[in-house]
Parts: structure tokens; C-alpha cells; sequence
């Protein structure tokens, strides 16, 4: 698909006045409209990373691109309409005495006529459900307020780019899920960074590790997110719903169970792949712990899942599955149809 | 301390008031955007600290640690500190016609103790920044003690006993706030010396 | 302790609805005015205006009562300590003490002073929101700077009551309890250190959310006054009031008489 570069990132490096080097030659591109998780361990340069992208740090040496145009000292006003960072802590980003105001300041500080104001700021409420919150004071609202509020002053301005830093932390489940929902619905380019892995699994297509300064992975969601190795040698772990299915697998496998147990494990095995929306993948290949012998395939076409369950063979020394086994698309294995044959 | 409405006379206020505005454009000069929210907080965080008490024989003593604004903000502390008695009358605490003396007594506290502080660079022994931040904090929070106690003069001769009294009082106050700032001068250095002025350049971005 | 003195700026009255220019402008202008007059009877009048402006506001007593108990309580010690202090002759006796009466007569004019413009800022602070009233001053050309540090302030001061509250409780629940020693003032200055690094720490985020959303160091506002002539006239009135004791007391007519009472 040939659409435009979003954020194009050549080669930056950062290093701080103190000397402390955060980035060391980061590379990377997104097109518009894409979902990008941006995941890597603590201190690997992510909150840098991301003050790069509207020009609030600049690169000590390489390029930041938005929407084509280079990130300068001197158009840090014009990149910062494109670009919308929401942060992790709300109360970073609410200054103002009312709610009005705070989704009000970026509207204001872009110059547009108070008719104009008025109208994003009863739009930007209504989009995370704040109406009728304009008066009140972000002071007194509660944390998933304020959440959704520090949301709401970013989307007022209308950036094309919306770049989130760890958006679900400390957010109850029911607002954490009605976040996803609008990611999903959003057609916004979005960057996500964070550590709740599982979020990245639901919203996003693509998937960039940083670690160390540097992008070490970049590549679909489907498959970093996937895997094991790559995600513990950069102080990671498999998404919950993933680890969740490791140790169901684990439980079918070690066998002590009676056929009827077996099928109803597979059967919620292949209901859970199927809640967390593979649809968007078109194949994905589940790796598992080299001992374990036993993965799963998944060949999506069109509307149904197949899901083949390969039930263990004898004790297998030299059997290992290592992360780089290839894999390719439409590509139908020939396994044994276990107790799960099941169509949904 | 703070004075409050009503004490001293008219030329003390208006004294206060030039004096202030003297001040305050003197030390607001070529201030740049950055600074704009570092003296703000330094404002609210001197303001917070009025809250906090140390206890004293019977009672307690609120802490006000005008010494410590100017180690960090340097010169810019004047404003700060200037804020801060404004938005104490602002708050109905008293002292709208005497926010000139107010900041006076306490902002030049503040540019005295930076003044302390930096001549901590015309020596060196070990422990240093310490001794100068205590000395710094002591006298700072003293020479406010002298203004208050030259206002209360200024106004009449009934307040000579009322000025000693004050005086005396800030001799007390020394001790502790120069205690309290060497304590959190410390902290600093080993935490966070970028903080404090005249160190070394912080990690502040564009 | 009231910090938040808009609490009841939403109750709607005559002081309420008066454009905050005038109002400002002119009570400000009658803080003064009651400060410097010498005469107490001219003082009690400037009280007494001051508690009709109060009640006018509708802004419950009760609140502005919790306000202004600290300060008449940090008042107390003048009230002795002048009129035992005071260089004069007549005297009379309380409890065994010499109490000079002008000094007496001195302590009181403080008081009623200290109360009488607490009691007008509550009416100014307290009957609108008070980024509102920094707005006003910013229309009577108040440096922006100026108010803009103010509005951070404002607003940082209730986030680090917070964050105080917060660390307190955590000393507290390791067992620290203040005592008159040098390991408490110690403490105290790892507690304002803490409060500092953290205040900063957060004050380079939320400048960098500014600055992500267009700042420039412009002040923008919506907010727009529109002056009516009842606005005016309020205005005229309170400036009667504040000339009037101002006048009357430059012609030191009062003070004298006093001093013959006495």
C-alpha cells in the first residue's frame, strides 16, 4: 500500500547535556493511518524517543520527519498541530482552573476564533464522554477522569499523530476497555507506548521494539508480540492472554486429563485466540518455550478460524522450535484434527 | 514571619511597594519562557511550606525557608517569593497593603542568602555547600527578622520594644531554618544537585 | 484552612455580578484607605463597611469565620505585648500588668485594621473563580508574566498541599513523630528536599504537555468583560467610602479628640 510516511526517523541520536547517550542511531517509519506499539524496557530511550517527535527535545544528530516536514527549531509550531502526545500522568497535563480551559488551551494557543474553540472543546468532551464536565474543576475529577480528560486536550487540536505514553496504567478495566475500543475505532495514525502488552495485542498491527537506544525489532504485532525470546532477552514477557494460553497448552499436553477436561480446555483455548481479534493477522504462528512441543496453528480465511491442536508425540530430545522458524502465509498444515476441531 | 495589615505606616507601605517593584524589575531581567514554571513552583512549594511546623518548647514554629528560594532560584527568588505573599493576601491571609513590605523583608532575605551561598566558591574544605547553605538559610531568614524590625521603627517609637521582641525571635528562627536548610541542602547535593544554583547546568529541554 | 477561597463564588449576588475590574480596582483602593487612617473611630466605620460589602456577597460566614481565626490568633501576642510595651504614661491595671490604654488603643486599631481588609479580600477572592479575578488584573495591565506565575502558582499549590499530605502520611506511618530535636529539623529537610525534587520533576512535564500543545508564553483567554453602569456606580460608592475616611482623617480631627478621651 503506497500511503504516506506519518513519522519518518533517520538514524537519530540523543545524548543528553550531562553526557548520559539515550539514543544511538534509531531508525524507523510509519505510514499514516497505521497502530504502532512501541515496547522495550525501562530506560531504553522510549520517553525521549517520543519527545523527538514534536520537536520538545531535538536530536543531537539524524532526522525526525513528520508528515514530510524535517523537525526544526523553527517549525516546532507547525509540527506540534500534527503531532498530539497524551502522557502518562494526568496531572501533567492539567493546568488550567476548568475543564473548558484545559481542552480549550491548545485551540487557543493555535489562534482559532472562539466560535471555532467552543465547538472542538464540546467535541473533544463528547469523544471521551466528559459532556457536560466544562465548568468543573480537572482538579476534583477522578483519576479515570482526568485520564480521559488529558485525552481530550489533545484531541482538541486535531493532530493527525497521536503518540500515547502508557495510556492504560492505573486505569480501571472498564475505562481500560473503552480505551481500546476507541483505539481500535480510531483512524488516526497511533503510536503507543507501553508495557501492557496485551493493549498493544488488541490495538496495534505493527510492533517496534527500542532497546538500548536503538529499534531492535520492527515488525508485525502478530509476530514480536509472540515471541518468547525476543521479548525476555529485553526484559519482557509474553502478553498476559498469551501467557494465559502457554499454560493452558501446558496442561493439555501434560495429559492428566480425561478427554472431556481436554475438550473443554480447547474449546475456550480457541474461543480466547478468537476474542482477542487474530482476524487482523492473516497467519500467526504461536512459538512456545523450546521444551515444549506442541504450537498451534491458526489459518484464518475470511470469517471462520481453524484451529488444529497438535497433541504430543513421544519425549523429544532434539526436537527444539527456535524463534526463527519461518513461517509463511496462507500455508495449511497437515496436523491432526484434535478435540477441537471446532468452528466458531 | 509576615506582617499584617494595620502595623506600620504609610511611608513603610509605600516604601515597601517601590522597593518591591525596584526589585522585581531588577531581577526579572531577560527572563526566558523556561523559567516561567520553575519559579511558579518554587512559589507554591514556598508557599506549601508555611505549613509545615517544627515544634518549639510549647508550641510551634511555622517554617518559611525564604533562604532556600534564593539557593535555588538565585535571583529569580525574589519574584518568587513575591508571588507567594500575593497570593497569601490573595488567599485571606492578610497583608494586602503591606505586599511591598512582605516581599521586601522576605524576597530580599531570599537574594542575601543566594548572595551567602555563592561565595561558598571563594573557599574549599570538605562539607562546604553545607555550611553555606546553613548560613545561607540562617541569615536569610535574620535579615528579614532586621527589615521587619526597621519597619516597626520606621513607624514609631511604641513599637522599640515590639522591634527587640521581633529580633529576638528571628535569632530563634536562625537556628532552626539554618538547621532545616543545611539538612535540605544536603539532600540536595547528593540527589539532585542541579537543582541548586550555581552548580552545574541542569538536563532542561528545548 | 481555606485554601480555596472561590469555594462559594458560584452564589449569586450584587458583589458577585460586579464586573471584577471595578470591583478590584476600587475595594483594593478602600484596603488602603482603612490601612493608614490613624483615627479608630474612622477604622470601626471602615469595619463596619466592610462587613456590609461581606454580607452583601452572601458568602457564608462560617467559611470566612475558619479563615480568619489564624489570623486574629497570630495577632493575639501584639495586642499584649504593645500595650505593655508602650512608651507612655496613662496607665491602667490588668491583672497586676501595666497596660499603657494608648497602647491599648493601638493594638485594637491593628486588629480591627487586620480584620476589616481580610474581611474586603474574602469579598473580592471569594466571590468569583479566582483565575476570573487574575484575568481582571490582567486587563488593568498587570503584567502577563506576573499573572501567569500567579495562575501556575495557584495551581501547583494544590497539587503540593497533596503531595505533602501524601508524604506525611507515609513518615508518619513509619513511625516518625516531630519532636524538638535536630533529628526533626533534619527530617524536615529531607522532606522539603523530596517535595522539591518532585515539584521540579513534574514541573519539566507539565512543560513539556505546554509546549506540546502550542505554547509560546502568550496568555490566551476567552474570557471577555463587559462593563455596565451599576458596575460603576458600585464602584463610585466604595470610592466615596475609601476618600471619604482617607479625607476625614487627613484632617486629623478624630485622632486628637481620641487621644482627649483616653
Amino acid at each position: 500500500m503506497d500511503r504516506e510516511f506519518a513519522i519518518q526517523v533517520k538514524d537519530v541520536c540523543f545524548t543528553y547535556p550531562d553526557g548520559h547517550e539515550v539514543l544511538k542511531g534509531a531508525s524507523c517509519d510509519i505510514r499514516a493511518g497505521e497502530k504502532v506499539a512501541l515496547i522495550g524496557p525501562n530506560g531504553a530511550g522510549k520517553s525521549t524517543f517520543m519527545s523527538l517527535l514534536n520537536g520538545v527535545s531535538l536530536a543531537t544528530s539524524g532526522e525526525v520527519i513528520i508528515s514530510g516536514q524535517e523537525v526544526y527549531e523553527d517549525n516546532l509550531k507547525e509540527i506540534r498541530r500534527k503531532v498530539g502526545i497524551v502522557f502518562q500522568d494526568p496531572d501533567d497535563q492539567l493546568f488550567c482552573p476548568t475543564v473548558f480551559d484545559d481542552v480549550a488551551f491548545g485551540p487557543l494557543n493555535l489562534g482559532l476564533p472562539k466560535g471555532e474553540i467552543e465547538a472542538r472543546v464540546t467535541e473533544a468532551l463528547d469523544t471521551v464522554g466528559l459532556t457536560g464536565f466544562e465548568e468543573r474543576s480537572s482538579f476534583h475529577l477522578s483519576f479515570g477522569e482526568r485520564k480521559r480528560l488529558a485525552l481530550a486536550t489533545v484531541l482538541s487540536y486535531q493532530p493527525d499523530i497521536l503518540v500515547f505514553d502508557e495510556p492504560s496504567t492505573n486505569m480501571d478495566p472498564m475505562n481500560r476497555r473503552k480505551l481500546i475500543q476507541w483505539l481500535a475505532k480510531s483512524n488516526k495514525t497511533i503510536l503507543l507506548c507501553t508495557h501492557d502488552l496485551d493493549i498493544a495485542l488488541d490495538v496495534c498491527d505493527r510492533c517496534l521494539m527500542l532497546s538500548d537506544g536503538k529499534f531492535v525489532a520492527d515488525g508485525p504485532a502478530s509476530e514480536i508480540l509472540y515471541d518468547r525470546c525476543l521479548l525476555e532477552d529485553n526484559h519482557l514477557e509474553l502478553p498476559l492472554a498469551l501467557m494465559t494460553h502457554e499454560l493452558l497448552h501446558e496442561k493439555l499436553s501434560s495429559g492428566q486429563m480425561d478427554a472431556e477436561h481436554k475438550r473443554i480446555i480447547a474449546t475456550f483455548l480457541h474461543a480466547h485466540r478468537h476474542s482477542h481479534g487474530p482476524d487482523a493477522h492473516e497467519h500467526v504462528h504461536v512459538h512456545f518455550h523450546p521444551h515444549e512441543h506442541e504450537h498451534m496453528h491458526h489459518h484464518v480465511a475470511d470469517d471462520h478460524i481453524h484451529e488444529s491442536i497438535k497433541l504430543p508425540l513421544e519425549d523429544d530430545a532434539g526436537h527444539s522450535h527456535n524463534h526463527d522458524h519461518e513461517h509463511s502465509h496462507d500455508h495449511e498444515h497437515g496436523h491432526e484434527h484434535g478435540d477441537s476441531g471446532n468452528k466458531p | 514571619m509576615h506582617i499584617s495589615d494595620g502595623i506600620v505606616s504609610g511611608p513603610v507601605v509605600t516604601a515597601g511597594f517601590v522597593g518591591a517593584a525596584v526589585l522585581a524589575a531588577a531581577t526579572m531581567r531577560n527572563i526566558e519562557l523556561e523559567e516561567i514554571p520553575k519559579i511558579s513552583v518554587m512559589t507554591a512549594v514556598f508557599f506549601v511550606i508555611d505549613f509545615i511546623h517544627v515544634p518549639f518548647v510549647v508550641s510551634s514554629i511555622h517554617l518559611i525557608m525564604n533562604g532556600l528560594v534564593g539557593i535555588i532560584l538565585g535571583k529569580r527568588a525574589f519574584m518568587a517569593i513575591m508571588i507567594g505573599v500575593v497570593l497569601q493576601a490573595f488567599f485571606g491571609f492578610g497583608g494586602v497593603s503591606v505586599i511591598g513590605v512582605n516581599s521586601v523583608m522576605l524576597g530580599g532575605g531570599a537574594l542575601l542568602a543566594y548572595g551567602i551561598w555563592q561565595c561558598r566558591h571563594l573557599v574549599s574544605f570538605a562539607n562546604r555547600d553545607i555550611l553555606f547553605g546553613g548560613l545561607a538559610g540562617a541569615l536569610g531568614i535574620f535579615f528579614s527578622g532586621c527589615i521587619l524590625a526597621l519597619a516597626l521603627l520606621s513607624t514609631g517609637e511604641a513599637f522599640l520594644v515590639t522591634a527587640k521582641a521581633v529580633l529576638g525571635y528571628h535569632v530563634i528562627l536562625m537556628i532552626i531554618e539554618g538547621a532545616v536548610t543545611a539538612a535540605c541542602v544536603s539532600f540536595l547535593l547528593k540527589t539532585s544537585p542541579h537543582l541548586l544554583a550555581g552548580q552545574q547546568p541542569s538536563m532542561t529541554t528545548g | 484552612m481555606a485554601l480555596d477561597i472561590d469555594r462559594h463564588a458560584h452564589i449569586d449576588s450584587s458583589i458577585q455580578r460586579w464586573d471584577p475590574r471595578f470591583k478590584i480596582v476600587s475595594l483594593l483602593i478602600l484596603m488602603f484607605s482603612i490601612a493608614l487612617v490613624k483615627s479608630i473611630a474612622l477604622v470601626l466605620v471602615g469595619l463596619v463597611g466592610a462587613v456590609i460589602l461581606l454580607l452583601l456577597s452572601r458568602i457564608p460566614l462560617v467559611f470566612v469565620y475558619q479563615g480568619m481565626k489564624w489570623i486574629v490568633l497570630f495577632l493575639m501576642p501584639f495586642f499584649v505585648i504593645l500595650p505593655l510595651t508602650y512608651p507612655g504614661e496613662t496607665e491602667i491595671h490588668v491583672l497586676g500588668l501595666p497596660f499603657a490604654v494608648a497602647g491599648l488603643r493601638l493594638s485594637a486599631m491593628i486588629v480591627i485594621k487586620a480584620v476589616a481588609i481580610v474581611l474586603i479580600a474574602y469579598t473580592i477572592f471569594g466571590s468569583r473563580r479566582f483565575d476570573i479575578n487574575m484575568i481582571a488584573l490582567q486587563r488593568l495591565k498587570c503584567p502577563t508574566v506576573f499573572v501567569q506565575m500567579i495562575l501556575f502558582a495557584y495551581r501547583y499549590i494544590f497539587l503540593f498541599m497533596e503531595e505533602m499530605e501524601r508524604m506525611d502520611t507515609a513518615m508518619k506511618a513509619r513511625g516518625f513523630v516531630k519532636k524538638a530535636d535536630l533529628y526533626t529539623l533534619k527530617l524536615m529537610g529531607n522532606f522539603i528536599a523530596t517535595l522539591l525534587i518532585r515539584s521540579f520533576e513534574r514541573t519539566e512535564r507539565i512543560y513539556k504537555a505546554m509546549l506540546s500543545k502550542g505554547y509560546q508564553g502568550e496568555f490566551h483567554t476567552l474570557v471577555e468583560f463587559k462593563a455596565e453602569t451599576r458596575d460603576t456606580v458600585k464602584a463610585v460608592l466604595v470610592l466615596a467610602l475609601a476618600i471619604g475616611l482617607f479625607g476625614i482623617d487627613m484632617m486629623a480631627v478624630f485622632p486628637k479628640a481620641e487621644l482627649a478621651w483616653f
